[in-house]
């Protein structure tokens, strides 16, 4: 019981301590990228290659000023951020990172917990974390706060359900709902071949749930100057910065491990190929942000109800059909 | 153990649900409503029933609190105008929807190819099959009669919800 409880806590710590470095890194790989993408250099000054870059921007972030405007909601502008990070750092727990493997003569798995609802789970604490969003901007009793919080719900309601479809037609293939059974159901082929619908479906509206470029309603700073967020200083603010990024890592983790294999790949299985392919998805996220222009918020809404809806509805429908006749 | 954590959600959900209909503010009643959801939620994951939990979560807790908010943060805006734009082709992707579906129910009546477990839900049957995989087998089975009545009440609930709507316009 002793050595059991000492390992998970060990585990716990390890994969969390993994988990938040990669988040304050993909800042920097956001930063650097876009530099790049723009021919600029992005950060250079703190450490080689700006790579000191997220330590420094912790630091700035504790000792700002903290601002309450007076005519928030306080426990809610207060209890807003800690949503948003907690429901975020909460979805690490089932990321498979590898399979088990042999560590000081003991069996070891590369994950914390195996649930047989693990893709249930996701869905349902992704939801929960909008609240943090959709109440930071109602909370700060400000109108651009306030559009950008009604847009954030209306996004999250609409693409939820597509972004389930998909995933719908990943169960019906690998037959589980636990994230671990997905991938080692994966180990001869990839999703991606048998789902290459449902790979693209699970895309679009992942990068719509996680708030990013083309679909970044809910902030977009040139109509609503930051909107959800606009009112929020110093570390509630950092809060906020670091859910999105946590959410990024975990939208990379999941699309790796519903599609695209998890940790098997060529030559030797393992978590190196777990982080490559979450690294080339986090990139994918950033690459895509410096490429497309910002939708209009109608434009999204029809886009999600008539085009990705329908279409994922087809796919579970084709996707019953072939497992029916093969 | 576990009932001291039983009644100690079952005691949060209950004063939640009290504070739905004590809070002055419209949403904050409404957050309460989602604590509670949330707390039953718990009480799924600590009678074994994670499945149930979760679907909680994602459809009470999630989706229609989601839905009260917004609709609640709409009222105190101005409503937006919104424009009709017609379905194209919506008839025709609705019939091939419609064929493809019927293919299949013909083609799951022909087969018989469902082996469903009967008997009570004990800890062996979970153990051996996860708990999902019971559940889903006594839903599909036994239980598909009121299952897919259910689901038609359902349908049936948004379609009436679609008509009511488009009349007051």
């Amino acid at each position: 019981m002793l050595e059991y409880m000492t390992i998970l806590i060990i585990k716990t710590l390890v994969a969390f301590a993994v988990s938040l470095l990669i988040v304050a890194y993909s800042t920097w790989i956001e930063r650097k990228v876009l530099g790049h993408v723009q021919l600029r250099h992005g950060p250079r000054r703190v450490g080689f290659h700006g790579l000191l870059q997220p330590i420094a921007d912790g630091v700035k972030g504790f000792f700002k000023e903290e601002l309450i405007p007076d005519n928030a909601d306080k426990p809610l502008f207060l209890l807003a951020p800690i949503i948003s990070i907690a429901a975020a750092v909460t979805l690490i727990v089932v990321v498979p990172f590898g399979g088990k493997v042999h560590l000081f003569g003991r069996e070891i798995s590369l994950y914390l917990t195996d649930l047989d609802v693990s893709v249930l789970l996701v869905l349902g604490i992704s939801t929960l974390g909008a609240y943090g969003g959709i109440l930071g901007g109602w909370s700060s009793g400000n109108k651009y706060g306030v559009i950008g919080g009604l847009r954030g719900t209306a996004m999250m309601i609409s693409y939820e359900l597509s972004m389930a479809l998909a995933v719908i037609a990943v169960i019906m293939v690998s037959g589980s709902m636990s994230l671990v059974d997905i991938v080692n159901s994966q180990a001869g082929m990839w999703n991606i071949v048998k789902q290459p619908f449902a790979f693209i479906l699970f895309l679009i509206c992942g990068l719509a749930e996680i708030n990013r470029t083309p679909f970044d309603m809910p902030e977009a700073e040139a109509e609503l100057a930051c909107g959800f967020n606009v009112e929020y200083s110093a570390m509630k603010f950092a809060l906020f910065f670091m859910a999105e990024y946590c959410h990024m890592f975990v939208f990379a983790a999941l699309v790796t491990t519903l599609f695209l294999g998890g940790w098997h790949g060529p030559i030797v299985d393992g978590p190196h190929w777990f982080f490559l392919k979450s690294f080339l998805i986090i990139f994918f996220c950033v690459w895509e942000r410096s490429t497309f222009p910002r939708l209009r918020y109608d434009q999204i809404m029809a886009f999600g109800w008539k085009i990705m809806l329908p279409f994922g509805l087809l796919n579970i429908l084709l996707t019953g059909l072939w497992l029916l006749v093969f | 153990m576990e009932l001291v954590f039983i009644l100690i959600c079952g005691g949060l959900a209950a004063i939640a649900s009290l504070l739905v209909i004590f809070a002055r503010s419209t949403l904050h009643s409404a957050l309460w409503m989602v604590v509670s959801f949330f707390m039953v939620a718990v009480i799924y994951v600590l009678l074994h029933a994670q499945f149930l939990a979760m679907l909680q979560i994602i459809v009470y807790a999630g989706a229609i609190m989601m839905f009260i908010l917004y609709a609640i943060m709409m009222l105190n805006l101005r409503r937006e105008q919104d424009e009709k734009v017609p379905v194209r082709n919506s008839k025709i992707f609705g019939l091939v929807a419609l064929v493809v579906l019927f293919m299949e129910l013909v083609m799951v009546a022909l087969q018989h190819g469902v082996e469903a477990i009967h008997g009570p839900i004990t800890d062996q049957l979970v153990q051996a099959h996860g708990r999902v995989a019971v559940l889903s087998n006594f839903l599909f089975s036994d239980y598909l009669l009121p299952f897919e009545v259910a689901s038609i009440l359902l349908t049936a609930g948004v379609v009436g919800a679609v008509v009511l709507a488009k009349r007051t316009k």
